[in-house]
């Protein structure tokens, strides 16, 4: 299984989210409404020796690709981490319309792609409502146009979705997203979840190997279904070479001090971190502490 | 059908999902070639022919009490989703048909089994602010933040649609959980804001004849909420709570040691006070309502948290929202 990097910049610092306290969240989403002062935190990580980046497909991030596809050379060696969908924006939508007026609002509302056209030539949602995987296709598409011409390394599945469908306990859909993915992004499947052992277990079940599992990771098993002692099992006895495990949430929203977290991650067997941080200190101070 | 309901409770070890109804034909044909589930277009063809024990009634609120009644005669378990029933009336023959058969019967008020509010609750209870005399139940979102165009269920107030019912149930509820069911309704007003045909805010004050007052606002049109969010302030004669999803801030004019909580301002975290459920999809208190009714079902917990009677009883105080905004709420 190909490398991913070690440590990732992650972008919830920036779009006003933040698990633990709603007024610090708004306090980051004044400060960034300004795309400087993304950048230039960015900047800062990049100067720290980051070079990888993951980026949720909400709004704002459209401006962000755009920024850094306009200066492609500049940062040719920053490998994304796109991360889909933005699932605020479906969750209004289907609580308005219901999923299948949604999904044809989002797949075919100003959408002039030749596969649109043709997709509503052929009937549209009716015919599209009959394959569900050429749907799933078609959404993974709308969300992924606006990281066009970046280098892609792995794409995730946000874990709203990841742990929904998990639920289901359908094969088919992950099958179908990691062969897609693979295909038509020619990057790595990734797959965020909140329920890390069970999602594990059950790609094992499946033989669906080869992926990336990006899944919440620290000591007081904060966003950990079921607990933390099921986690550090599952990592323990996992094979590396059939799923990269990728931590996130290692401060637990700000409740675990930086260098209790990573003392906790390093003891871990995990082989990628995704941190928030948006000051020169915490960044500098983040990688200081990563050490797996 | 219930998206994330299915996911959820089909992720329970003792629960095995049959038969799902929905008048879609396209959801259906999806869920019939991935799903070992049988699929009816019509919920009494599903009643009619499958041999269960339970059944989550996930439709818009108007369906509620035929899908309730027919359960009853087939003598199911059932936990419906709010705002319980869109008619008082129905609400309280469903309370009384279940108080006789004795079955589990549940609505889906999920704030109750939220980390923060199940905690207010604790501390409530336990007089850690003294007696409560003031409360402030907030809700807010950006759900609607379009001109309707929708003819859909949602805009109509007759099928359970409108801010009151659909969102304003929450912090009622709340209310009744935390505080207690209001003896009065005044002051009621409405707010169109994208919405032709419901209301898209409320703000009401309650009044309780043992002298305790608040007030609810709750607001489904503001866009400076990402995401839905609950907060509810209460003051009482040691002190007073404010929490929201995330934290929960404890003023004590004198401390409480029992609590480990000091004289002043304490603050408690999300990250201090949950709990971890099995599974994860949408939110702890998710997963934990509706492994609380198997747990009924199953008879490893005696009373239920959210009962039809208390569904009635949200019903009750949007009736006398609606009564008052009536005879009072227009100029």
């Amino acid at each position: 299984m190909e490398q991913i990097d070690k440590i990732i910049l992650g972008d919830n610092q920036f779009f006003g989210i933040n698990h633990m306290s709603q007024e610090k969240a708004q306090e980051l989403a004044e400060k960034f409404y300004n795309l400087q002062n993304i950048f230039a935190v960015y900047q800062i990580a990049f100067d720290a020796g980051i070079r990888a980046v993951m980026l949720n497909s909400n709004d704002r991030a459209k401006d962000i690709c755009n920024h850094f596809r306009e200066n492609k050379t500049k940062y040719a060696e920053v490998a994304w981490y796109p991360s889909v969908p933005y699932p605020h924006k479906y969750a209004n939508l289907i609580a308005e319309k219901g999923i299948l007026p949604t999904i044809n609002e989002v797949l075919f509302k100003g959408n002039t792609t030749m596969e649109a056209l043709n997709m509503i030539a052929k009937g549209g949602m009716a015919v599209l409502a009959k394959d569900a995987m050429k749907m799933m296709q078609m959404l993974v598409d709308a969300e992924m146009k606006m990281f066009k011409g970046l280098n892609i390394k792995v794409v995730f599945l946000q874990n709203i979705i990841t742990d929904l469908m998990l639920g289901y306990d359908v094969k088919e859909v992950f099958f179908e997203y990691c062969e897609y993915i693979r295909k038509k992004y020619n990057a790595m499947p990734g797959l965020i979840t909140l329920n890390m052992p069970y999602l594990k277990a059950k790609l094992e079940e499946w033989d669906i190997k080869g992926v990336v599992i990006c899944t919440s990771f620290n000591k007081i098993g904060y966003l950990m279904s079921p607990d933390v002692d099921t986690y550090i099992q599952a990592a323990n006895t996992n094979n590396p070479t059939d799923y990269t495990l990728m931590a996130m949430s290692t401060l637990a929203s700000g409740a675990i001090p930086a260098k209790q977290a990573y003392e906790f991650i390093n003891q871990q067997q995990v082989q990628s971190v995704v941190f928030g941080a948006s000051s020169e200190k915490n960044i500098k101070e983040t990688i200081s502490l990563i050490t797996i | 059908m219930g998206i994330t309901h299915y996911s959820i409770i089909n992720s329970h070890p003792n629960v095995h999902i049959t038969s799902v109804a929905d008048p879609s034909g396209a959801v259906m044909s999806v869920m019939s070639k991935y799903l070992p589930v049988r699929t009816y277009k019509d919920y009494n063809d599903l009643l009619k022919t499958e041999d269960i024990d339970a059944v989550l009634v996930c439709t818009p609120p108007n369906l509620h009490y035929p899908i309730i009644m027919g359960a009853a005669k087939k003598g199911l378990h059932v936990f419906v989703e709010k705002p319980f029933t869109s008619k008082l009336t129905e609400a309280r023959e469903l309370v009384s048909v279940y108080r006789k058969n004795g079955l589990v019967n549940q609505v889906g008020y999920v704030n109750r089994f939220n980390d923060v509010f199940g905690k207010v609750k604790e501390l409530v209870s336990n007089n850690i602010i003294g007696k409560t005399i003031r409360f402030k139940s907030e809700m807010f979102s950006c759900t609607i933040n379009k001109p309707d165009e929708s003819t859909g269920w949602r805009s109509k107030r007759e099928s359970g649609g409108g801010v009151v019912f659909e969102m304003a149930s929450h912090a009622i509820d709340l209310v009744n959980y935390l505080v207690d069911k209001p003896d009065k309704v005044i002051g009621t007003s409405f707010s169109h804001i994208y919405s032709k045909n419901v209301e898209d805010a409320v703000s009401s004050t309650f009044l309780y004849k043992n002298g305790i007052s608040g007030t609810i606002y709750v607001n489904w049109s503001d866009s400076s909420y990402r995401k839905p969010t609950n907060k509810i302030e209460i003051f009482g004669n040691g002190g007073r709570i404010l929490a929201d999803q995330y934290s929960i801030k404890i003023f004590l004019s004198s401390a409480n040691e029992l609590h480990n909580l000091r004289q002043g301002w304490n603050t408690l975290y999300i990250t201090d006070i949950f709990k971890q459920v099995p599974f994860y999809v949408r939110g702890n208190e998710f997963t934990r309502q509706l492994y609380h009714f198997i747990d009924c079902i199953q008879g490893i917990v005696k009373t239920n948290i959210c009962n039809f009677a208390d569904g009635a009883n949200t019903l009750e105080v949007i009736d006398s929202i609606f009564s008052d905004y009536e005879q009072n709420g227009k100029i």
